[in-house]
Parts: C-alpha cells; structure tokens; sequence
C-alpha cells in the first residue's frame, strides 16, 4: 500500500510539471498579452511598450518559464502580473472558499445521490425509482446558471430565507458562511447529483445479476439487505470513481455558480487571469486543479482497492 | 497677479470662471458642491459591474468603472465635470488662459491635507501630471500630450505652456486617470489621497472598503462613514442584489430588465439620456469598397436605427448621427439633420457606387459591446430591404481588442463619452489620431480642429464645430447608430443622485455625492 501510494505520488508530481508546461504553452498562443488586455482601449503602442519592459515580458518564453518554475520549488508563486499582488496570499483564501463550497455541496449531494441510488436498485422499476430518476435528470439538463437564478428567485427574493449574494468574508464565523453558502451548494447538488445517482442505481443493478445474488435471494434474504451487505460493496469501485469525479468538478467547474452567487472562488480568478493573460495566476491556478485532480484520483483508487479485497493482496 | 482675461471679446460665463477677479470669486465652486443640507453616517454599499480580479490602485491602469469609482474615493484631480458638463476646479481652485490659450495659469488651493498629513503644494501636483507624461503607460497620456511645459510660479501656481492653444485646456483633467499624489509617491498598495475616504480594504474583484477619514474639505461631500464596493459582474445577481436591499447602489442595469426594476417599491432607477457608450460600425474608408463614399452612404442610409434602438435596447438609448457626439453634448451641431434610414438611397448610392459585386462583411462580437451581434443581424435585415448584401461574421471576444478593432476593414466598436467635443473628435477622427478606427485622413478635418481648440468667440467655436461633424456625417466610415442611456439604480434611502453628463453613477462620485435619508 505504501509503495503504491509513493508511485502514485510521483506520478501525480510529473503530472503537474506536464501540466504546467501545457498552461504555459498554451496561454502564449492566445492572441494578445497581459499589457493589451489589462490597458484594453487604452492601449496605444507606447504604452504597451512601457508595460511589457516593466514585467520583463520582452525576455524569450522558455526563460519565462523556467524562471517561474524556479520560483514555485521554493514556494514562491510570484506576482500577478496586473496589479503585482502576491499570488500565493491572494489564491490562498480563495481556494479554501472554493474546497469549503465543495465539501459544503458534497456532504448534501453525495449521501442524497448514493442514498436514491441505492433505494432506485432496490426499488427497481418501481414509482420511487423513476421519480428519482426523471427528476435528476431534469436537474441535471438545466443550465446551472438557470438553477441558481431559480433559486434566487423562489428563496431569496420572493421567501427571503436566503441572501442572493454568496460573498464570504474572512472573518465570517462557520454558522454565517454556511447560512451564506447554502443557495450555491443547493445549485452545485442539483447539477452533480443525477450523475452520481445513475452511476450507484447501474452499478448495483448489474451485479444484481449474478449468480450469488441469485443464491442470496434463493436463500431467503430480503431485497434491501441483499443489496446492502451482498451487492453493494463489489459495487463500490464504480461508485468511488463516479463520486470522486464529481467532487473533482464541485472544486474546479463551478466558475458560472461563482459567477451568479458571486461567490469569491478560484474559478471567477482563473477566469479573471485567462482573459487578462496574467500568466503566473493562471499557471498557480491550473496546478492547484491539476493538483486536486490527482488528489482525488489517488483517493479514489485507494478506495477501490482497500474496498476489494482481491486486490488488496499483491501476489 | 490675478488678470481678467483681456481678449476684449464677449465674456460668457466660461470666461468669468477661468479669470477669476482678484476680489476671489470663484464662481465653479457653488454649483457644483451645494446640495440641500445632508446627514452624515452609514456604510453605502456599492455593487458594480466594470472590474476584474487583475484591478490596480495605480492609476495609470485603471481602464473601467470600479477603479474610476474607488480612484475618486480616495483622491481628487485638479477639475471636475459638473452638473452642466463645464470644468470647474477640483484641486485647482481656479485657472485662468493668456490671450491665444497657449499659456494657462492654475492656482492651487490651500490648506489641503493629504491622508498622511502633508499638505498640498504645486510640487505635488507637477509630480502627479509627470506620471501620465512621457515614458508612461497611462491611458491619459494622448490627453496630456498638448502640454509643452509645466512651471511652478509658486508654493500654489503653476504655468502650463501648451503646443498649440486650446481653450477648453482645462477639462483634460477631469480625466479619471489625473490623480494628485504626493510628491515622489511610489507604491500605490498604500495610498495617500485628498479624497474623502482612505483605503481600508483592497481584495480586487471581491471588494474594496473605504473610511471616512472626516472633514473632508469640501463642504457637503463625504457624508457616508465608509464605503463598500462590491464587485458583481453578473447583471442578473446585481439587480436581485439592489432589489432586497442587499446593496445601496447598482451599475449598469440591463436595458431588457429595468422596466420590471422600476417596479420595484425599494428602488429608484436614475436613467441618463443619452451619455452613454456610443455604439457604432466602423469602416476603413482605405479598404475596398469603402473607399468609395457612395459606399460609405450606402450604408448609413441602409441602417434602420430607431428599430436597432427598440429592439436591442429596449428604448433606453438615444439614435446617432454617425459622429461620437451626442446630443447631449455642448457644440452637438444642431444643424447637421438626422440621417433616416432610407433603402431607396441605399440602393441609389450602392448601385452609383458601380460595386455591385464587392462583398461587404462586417464582423461583430459580444466581446465588442453587449448586444453587437443582434444589431448586426438588423442591420443585415435593414439592408436587404435595399437589395443589398452585407454579410455578419460574428467572432470571438476574447482578444477583439487586439485582433479585430483596427485591423478588420468593417467591425463594430463601442466609445466612452468624454467631457468636451474636442478631446470627443480628437481621440478618433484626427489624421494622427491612433485610435482613428475608419483610417479616414482629412487635413481640413484637422485644420478646423486646431484652429476651433484656440477659438475663443462662442459663435465662431459652434460653427467650427458643426462644420467638422457635417464633414464627418457626409464623408466619414462611421456608422454611430445609438447612444446608450446609463441606468443607475440606487436604493430608496439613497440622496443625492441625479444623473450626470459625464459617467454614470453621479459621475463616479457618489460615495462623495451622496447621503442617507
């Protein structure tokens, strides 16, 4: 187990750098830079001029990079390019906004959606089971940015049980944030949960199938525990994997909710630096994802083997 | 040491505020500050759209409405833009020109303190201008570029020696980037202003806190112990935001949503006629077929403005005449008529033109301005009522600044407004212009327009400039087919507002202007 996780480990390492290079290359083939994105209308030759000599952006690229790359194996992310604050301190808070929205959201979402899951599996066919399935399905189809107006709409203007503006403070108490936050993670639910949801309701539904279910039954189990204590734990690993996908999405795809909510999380940065060509924010921010994504990952698979007993051994 | 202006000509009031007599009336300064008596206290929050993560305390980069807003929070310029859009001094407390207005006398008032205590002197104000001048990356250094020479005569005057002379010198620093600094000032992270409010809290594209920092200078500003301003870019979110209370004050409303906002019992919608972006099309008259005028005329005549105007916003807007002078402007010339939307002479002027096969195509995005596409697509249907073929390509926005706008023979562009006709038609139509986006070089377009800067008889001023936007309607590659209204919305309890001639929002001043009922 431990060898598996130092591979995994260093795989996750050369996966960052990969990643790193691939952002770097590809941020210098959008057209235009930071000094004509951040000046915009303004931007007259001279001034543009002025600009790049006083970042150092008229050095070759490949300097640029290895410079930057010097910069991160001793912790320093550098300055935003735009307005020279310091990277790490800025990303910092934000990103734990963003993994608190995340945790906030899954803790609603995952239970919900493996719980329905499950009960669909065992109710198979039945009206819980289509009920629950037309209706993430639903959820699912609509445009996240639709779902959170809603919401809006239903708890925030018209009962005013909820403000429509997300925005998270430092200093903010736990009860506040989560009273803050709930409208956007009630939004990310609803957009994860049919994924998650189907995934478990196939999964147990397939091994279903078998032959030892069929000997679990014959022997006179009921449905929900043949499901539970027979079906469920080979039907783990599938269900990990779908889970941590999602959870991977809630920290890295929800710049439109952050948008909506005005939520203070990477994303509407990233998006912010992207179109600004602020290149060390977007770098910081690519490896903080590529970073979760390989987290999660590793977690994932370590799940599935510790849950599988055949492939806890090594022969 | 204090001159009335000698030129012997008919002084108007423009005149009595630049010379002010030495009995010290300083005529600027009443209307501009009076209100009736405002209460001081509570925290205004301010949710705006026009900003981003990558926002900076300097100056020098501030292109959108967030930075304007929190720039003259925390500090002032020399002159501001009052309510009838003439210059009336800031910082200056007066300002008077030689004869020709190539030599322009500013006095400084006294007795201002900046944040850290020092007090304000022509040396600080010198320092200030230099940063936009030169070696700069400042938006405003074009602005400046008129100045010769900056001479400190005392403690509190200072002399600017200008190329050519312009009578109208003083409103180029109501510009939002002429911030007064103290001398030798560097770093921006911590700033020192004479502005009603000091830096509390900077997290761009989250928010910006300011505090009173009390007795502020000018009488009957400053009344709010601090501001927060919000960024929210998402209109939806913004609107929502203002209507439960959330925040005081809201931006740039959506033209399709404000009648339901002006509905709504807690909110007052404050609407600017005609001040806003202007929205145009933009043609190289150097590119064929554009060189040709009965091309140009073609499509001017071709576009259906007031259906554009409803239908994309809403009503809130007011039609252009092919110039980025509106008509809420001083020198709009009056006598230059509307041009209609008229396919017969469309289709008279395209087939006079003998290029019937020439492709016209016009590339538009919503990265050029909100609602780009949709004009485009009537203009397209306005078009083919005259029988001809003007094709859309829409395009990305990402990079239509650097990619797009200059360089493609027929695209859309949106311009700000500016505070005076000429810095209006000099930004964009002059031959040395670098912004002129129709490439359209006309020497007797820039005679008149040198000549109108140091005119200094009000009859003969308008008639310059009437003369120079006639040239442009008849001759030009602009298609201006709208100007944009601002719509402001404030909550119920918010004082003070208006609308302005200048920016939204009060002119970007309302953490100054305002008050709490």
């Amino acid at each position: 187990m431990g060898r598996l996780i130092a591979t995994r480990a260093g795989l996750g390492l050369l996966t960052l750098l990969a990643v790193s290079v691939l952002i770097f290359v590809c941020t210098q083939i959008l057209p235009g830079d930071v000094a004509s994105a951040v000046l915009g209308q303004q931007a007259t030759p001279d001034a543009l001029r002025v600009f790049r000599a006083e970042l150092g952006l008229d050095k070759p690229a490949y300097l640029r990079y290895f410079s930057w790359l010097f910069g991160v194996f001793h912790g320093d992310f550098g300055r935003s390019l735009t307005n020279q604050r310091d990277i790490l301190s800025e990303l910092g808070p934000r990103f734990a906004n963003t993994l608190f929205l995340a945790a906030y959201a899954a803790m609603i979402a995952v239970p919900l959606a493996v719980g329905l899951g499950i009960l669909s599996a065992i109710r198979e066919g039945r009206l819980t089971d289509r009920i629950a399935n037309v209706l993430t399905l639903v959820a699912i189809s609509v445009p996240e940015v639709f779902v959170g107006y809603i919401l809006i709409i239903i708890f925030a203007i018209d009962l005013g049980w909820f403000p429509s503006l997300a925005t998270v403070f430092p200093g903010m108490g736990l009860g506040e944030r989560l009273y803050v936050a709930t409208l956007p993670a009630l939004t990310l639910t609803m957009v994860v949960t049919a994924h998650m949801l189907r995934m478990t309701r196939n999964s147990v539904l397939s091994i279903m199938s078998t032959p030892y279910i069929e000997m679990a039954f014959l022997k006179g189990l009921s449905r929900s525990r043949v499901v539970s204590r027979h079906a469920l734990p080979n039907a783990a690993g599938p269900i990990i994997s779908v889970v941590a996908l999602n959870l991977a999405y809630l920290v890295v795809g929800v710049v439109v909710v952050e948008n909506v909510f005005v939520y203070p999380g990477v994303g509407q940065y990233m998006v912010d630096a992207v179109s600004k060509r602020d290149v060390p924010v977007v770098q910081a921010c690519g490896l903080v994802f590529a970073a979760v994504f390989v987290c999660l990952n590793t977690f994932a698979d370590i799940m599935a083997i510790l849950v599988n007993p055949r492939l806890r051994r090594r022969r | 040491m204090k001159r009335n202006s000698t030129s012997g000509l008919i002084i108007d009031r423009r005149e009595l505020m630049a010379g002010a007599a030495a009995v010290g009336l300083s005529f600027g300064l009443r209307p501009a500050f009076a209100d009736e008596a405002p209460k001081k206290g509570g925290t205004l929050k301010l949710g705006m759209e026009g900003g981003s993560a990558s926002d900076s305390l300097d100056p020098r980069t501030y292109a959108d409405s967030i930075p304007i807003s929190y720039g003259w929070q925390i500090w002032n310029g020399l002159v501001e833009i009052d309510a009838n859009g003439d210059a009336v001094g800031e910082l200056a407390e007066n300002f008077e020109a030689k004869p020709g207005a190539t030599t322009w006398i500013f006095n400084i008032r006294k007795g201002i303190s900046f944040t850290s205590g020092k007090k304000l002197d022509a040396e600080d104000v010198i320092y200030s201008l230099n940063l936009h001048r030169g070696e700069t990356k400042s938006g405003a250094k074009d602005l400046l570029s008129n100045i010769a020479d900056i001479k400190k005569l005392d403690t509190h005057q200072i002399e600017f020696t200008l190329k050519s002379g312009d009578a109208g010198f003083p409103t180029v620093f109501a510009d939002y980037h002429i911030l007064i600094v103290p001398t030798g000032f560097t770093d921006f992270s911590k700033p020192d202003g004479t502005g009603a409010y000091a830096l509390e809290s900077f997290e761009p594209g989250v928010r910006v806190i300011t505090k009173n920092k009390g007795n502020y200078w000018k009488p009957n500003r400053g009344n709010f112990d601090s501001v927060e301003l919000r960024y929210i870019p998402d209109a939806a979110a913004r609107t929502q935001a203002l209507i439960s209370g959330q925040i005081d004050a809201a931006n740039r409303l959506d033209a399709k949503t404000v009648s339901l906002v002006m509905k709504a019992p807690t909110v007052d919608v404050v609407r600017s006629k005609g001040t806003g972006n202007r929205f145009a099309f933009v043609a190289h008259c150097d590119a064929d077929p554009y060189t040709n005028n009965d091309i140009r005329l073609a499509l001017k005549y071709g576009i259906d403005r007031q259906k554009i105007v409803d239908a994309v916003y809403k009503g809130f807007a007011t039609i252009g005449n092919d110039t980025t002078v509106a008509p809420s402007m001083k020198y709009f010339a009056k006598d230059v008529p509307q041009r209609p939307y008229d396919p017969d002479k469309a289709a008279f002027h395209f087939k006079k033109a003998g290029m019937a096969n020439a492709t016209m195509e016009l590339q538009v995005s919503e990265g050029a301005f909100s609602g780009a596409t949709d004009a485009a697509v009537l203009y397209q249907e306005a078009m083919k009522k005259a029988g001809i073929d003007l094709q859309v390509k829409r395009v990305s926005g990402d990079g239509y600044w650097d990619n797009v706008w200059l360089k493609v023979p027929f695209c859309a562009v949106y311009w700000g407004g500016r505070p005076t006709c000429d810095n209006q038609l000099s930004q964009t139509f002059l031959s040395s212009a670098n912004w002129n986006d129709t490439n359209w070089k006309r020497p007797e377009f820039d005679k008149i327009l040198t000549a109108a800067r140091a005119e200094l008889d009000e009859a003969k001023r308008t008639q310059m400039y009437s003369d120079a936007q006639k040239m442009i309607v008849d001759d030009g590659g602009m298609v201006c087919f709208a100007i944009g209204d601002y719509l402001d919305g404030y909550g119920k309890k918010v004082k003070g507002t208006a609308p302005h001639p200048h920016y939204d929002m009060c002119d970007q001043r309302i953490a100054e202007k305002g008050w709490f009922a």
